[in-house]
């Protein structure tokens, strides 16, 4: 059988802020095609880890390898070429509201490539009817549900044939139906395009939908990585409680009280 | 150049050579470009050495495709890799372009 290709690598990743760590020496590895997904609980350090991964964040120590580049050794402009292979889905759909719809979609092959204003406008359509937004382009984004934000969110991160796209909490604030559409969309844009995926998000439902792999993040480690098959029979109590969604476990999801005592008078 | 324009039984026929994408796809639609403000009325697009089409390569045959309708010129694609066609397929553009095998099948269907 064939080795998976690697196309994202964390080696030892740690990051504090102030004197809180945030990341404590994070090491995974993410295969090409493959849906990836990262759970954890709020403050787990998810997200920061997405953003050292694009490059948005360095590591205290550790390294990151993105599509076989060490991004500790890479300059700027060679972080731009990098980032030209992903697309970005952000948690808010991050959609310049005074475009429309289409020039939110285009704006990367807009001012990154050499494209004619009628390709691009062609592109735009093409990327609309994969998310199920046929004709949407000449609205506002004010006109909009929010699932549908999501949904041109997801065409402008597929806009310029990305080999991978990074999903920052995609259905966080969606009804289930509409969050359901949201999931399954990731799930055949992964397999039709061959791209891979790799998702933020504590939506257990969307986790045993999407997910090929998982890792489980607490407290700025990760605690195991398997199939969503191998997560649901995890032995861990900390696994087993964050996919039963049980208040009771080892995961503290408040203060200790005297910390909140000691607080109050510091 | 990534085309190159040659002619058989009276058509004109373009040969395009390796990636079509967002870098090259701008140098691939000017000879197009200019066969369109001569209104060739048929072409043929050889695609047996293209390795690999993205979307805005697609967009630039749509474009090319659509620029020709507007004087009633007709395009076929031939000599497509499976992996290029299956991108079609999954782009639903098979419906919109006359795709054959090969030139030979252009030429019969043209004439």
């Amino acid at each position: 059988m064939m080795e998976p290709e690697i196309v994202i690598k964390a080696d030892n990743v740690v990051k504090s802020f102030g004197d809180r760590t945030i990341l404590d020496g994070i090491s995974l590895e993410i295969y090409k095609g493959e849906t990836f997904v990262i759970m954890g609980g709020s403050g787990c350090g998810k997200s920061t880890f997405l953003r050292h991964v694009i490059g948005s964040l360095k590591p205290d120590s550790g390294k990151i390898f993105l599509l076989g580049k060490d991004l500790s050794k890479i300059d700027e402009n060679e972080m731009d070429k990098v980032r030209m292979k992903i697309g970005m889905c952000f948690q808010s759909s991050a959609l310049f509201d005074s475009m429309t719809v289409g020039d939110n979609v285009s704006i990367g092959l807009r001012e990154h490539t050499k494209l004619d204003k009628s390709v691009i406008d062609i592109v735009v359509k093409m990327k609309l009817e994969m998310v199920g937004l046929r004709g949407f382009e000449n609205l506002m984004p004010s006109a909009l549900s929010g699932g549908m934000r999501k949904r041109v969110g997801l065409a402008r991160a597929i806009s310029m044939d990305p080999e991978i796209v990074f999903y920052d909490e995609p259905t966080a604030g969606l009804d289930p139906i509409v969050a359901g559409v949201i999931d399954k969309l990731i799930v055949d844009l992964s397999k039709k395009l061959n791209i891979t995926s790799v998702v933020v998000t504590h939506d257990m439902k969307s986790v045993f939908s999407i997910a090929d792999r998982v890792a489980m993040f607490y407290e700025g480690k990760v605690l195991e990585i398997g199939t969503p098959e191998e997560m649901k029979r995890s032995k861990n109590p900390m696994i087993q409680q964050f996919t039963s969604g049980s208040p009771d476990g080892p995961i503290r999801f408040f203060q200790q009280k005297d910390d909140y005592l000691e607080r109050l008078v510091a | 150049m990534p085309v190159k324009i040659g002619n058989r039984n009276g058509l004109t026929i373009c040969y395009v050579e390796g990636e079509i994408d967002i870098n090259t796809s701008p140098d691939v639609k000017k000879p197009f470009d200019k066969l369109i403000s001569s209104k060739t009325p048929k072409i043929i697009v050889n695609l047996s050495k293209v390795t690999y089409v993205d979307s805005s390569g697609l967009a630039t045959l749509v474009e090319i495709l659509k620029n020709m309708r507007s004087y009633g010129g007709k395009l076929k694609l031939s000599n497509m890799s499976s992996k290029i066609k299956s991108l079609f397929e999954i782009t639903k553009l098979e419906k919109l372009f006359d795709i054959v095998a090969d030139e030979e099948e252009a030429i019969s269907t043209f004439v």
